[in-house]
């Protein structure tokens, strides 16, 4: 391999790929506002008693679930327009994609947890005269979401990664930048190494602190 | 409604999963305020589930229950099961798993209900949580979790939980068979301490010994109805029928 690498030539334009990172930060934590509190919100009503609320519900978390991502973000960008009449600015469209998407994986980990609390905890929820909504505030939700943490947060940081995709659309982030600066610099080797260390960077030290909670929450309930 | 009333009146309490698994057929308990009934039989008896329908945390398929008097649990018509919640905020009750919440403290498990059902201030709560942790030698726990405890000491906080709604009637769902055997006795304690306070209460065990010790009645339940009623030393050391004379010798003979 006679490649001579030049890094030098991506570094002197870092300015747009930190323009960049700054837009793909800005689409996680807005996707992860939608995913958590959406996410939640579909959790209990898919969850309901009542079909017609449980179902549809479903299907809307499914449909999120079992089709690919970058498939949704181009049939947001296209379809959502001609459809509904809506035009929402790029960065705003790739949000809203994130963000459903997300809301549907998060709906599932609140599900689960949920689901997960033993059912003698109701039992002495009952026995200690607490009515059913009490039960579900005071004793499911907060050991149900202190054991999503880590799923909430794998996810989360998923979404940062399923980010890059939203470069397809023209939506100016940090993938997207690192297209136009290979391009400008014929480097794409060096430009797109960088990026993937960008990407590892901030991801790493997440999937570490999920790692450590999991072994915390292991350590409490043994 | 008068003292004599019985505090517990069970009448014909049957109770199936599904119409199949009949589990109580046909139960008739009488249970007066100053009694101390211990459950015993083998498993699959029914003894557990007397209990939780006495809770009322299972739908019945007929009978009725009377406490003080007054209607409790009754099943209508159309199988449903009526159940009178403020009755049931009178009765306590304790689990063989412990069920403390995990994401609270000690003096957090114990004024959850206090506060939340009745309105107790946290203050108030709090002072009464610290005088019952107090007495049953749990004071320095107060701030710990119930993951930084023993069995025995979450055996007790479970206890201390459920009188802090001041029960008229005290539950106890086999709860010293999760513990380890030297963890045992200091469970056993503090419900010795609670009858000797004349604390009326239902007992599910398997520890003869305790049953002995804190019974004023033993009542021996299999197949789902009450084979045998009596005193301690009657149904314990000279059981009248074949099934619970059996039972004894069984229990005891692995004892020994």
């Amino acid at each position: 391999m006679n490649y001579s690498f030049d890094f030098a030539s991506v570094f002197r334009n870092f300015g747009p790929l930190w323009d960049g990172l700054l837009v793909t930060i800005q689409l996680t934590i807005a996707a992860n506002a939608i995913g958590l509190t959406l996410g939640f919100l579909l959790a209990l009503l898919v969850m309901s008693r009542w079909a017609v609320i449980r179902l549809p519900v479903t299907l809307f978390i499914e449909f999120f679930r079992c089709t690919p991502a970058i498939i949704q973000i181009v049939w947001f960008f296209y379809c959502v327009p001609i459809l509904f009449n809506v035009f929402l600015g790029s960065v705003t469209m790739g949000i809203m994609a994130l963000g459903l998407n997300l809301a549907a994986f998060n709906a599932e980990a609140y599900r689960a947890s949920i689901q997960a609390v033993p059912r003698e905890q109701l039992d002495a929820g009952i026995a200690l005269g607490l009515n059913p909504f009490q039960r579900i505030l005071y004793i499911v939700l907060p050991t149900a979401v202190r054991n999503s943490i880590p799923v909430l947060l794998t996810n989360g940081i998923g979404i940062f990664q399923q980010s890059a995709l939203v470069a397809i659309v023209a939506v100016q982030d940090l993938m997207y930048q690192g297209k136009t600066l290979a391009t400008q610099t014929y480097r794409p080797i060096e430009t797109f190494t960088i990026i993937a260390l960008v990407y590892f960077a901030v991801s790493f030290p997440v999937s570490q602190v999920v790692g450590y909670l999991e072994r915390r929450r292991e350590a409490m309930a043994s | 409604m008068s003292d004599t009333a019985a505090l517990v009146k069970i009448e014909g309490l049957h109770k199936s999963y599904g119409g199949v698994i009949k589990v109580l057929q046909g139960l008739d308990i009488e249970m007066k305020a100053g009694d101390r009934v211990v459950v015993i039989g083998p498993s699959g008896g029914g003894k557990s589930t007397l209990l939780r329908v006495l809770m009322g945390l299972e739908q019945i398929d007929s009978g009725s229950i009377l406490f003080s008097g007054k209607p409790y649990i009754s099943a209508n018509g159309s199988g449903k099961t009526v159940i009178d919640a403020k009755v049931r905020r009178s009765i306590g009750m304790v689990f063989q798993h412990y069920t403390l919440f995990p994401h609270l403290d000690v003096i957090g498990n114990l004024i959850l209900a206090p506060t939340k059902v009745r309105g107790e201030s946290k203050a108030v709560a709090r002072e009464r949580a610290m005088a019952l942790l107090t007495r049953f030698g749990l004071a320095a726990k107060a701030n710990a979790y119930p993951a930084q405890l023993s069995g025995g000491q979450k055996q007790r906080v479970a206890i201390a939980r459920a009188l802090m709604l001041d029960p008229k009637l005290m539950l106890f769902d086999e709860v010293t068979s999760a513990l380890d055997p030297e963890l045992v006795a200091e469970v056993e304690q503090v419900i010795l301490q609670l009858a000797q306070q004349q604390m009326p209460m239902v007992i599910v065990t398997h520890d003869m010994w305790f049953a002995k010790n804190i019974a004023s009645r033993v009542i021996f339940c299999a197949g789902g109805v009450v084979v045998e009623d009596g005193p301690p030393e009657q149904v314990l050391g000279d059981p009248k029928e074949e099934r619970t004379r059996e039972f004894i010798e069984r229990v005891f003979h692995i004892k020994h």
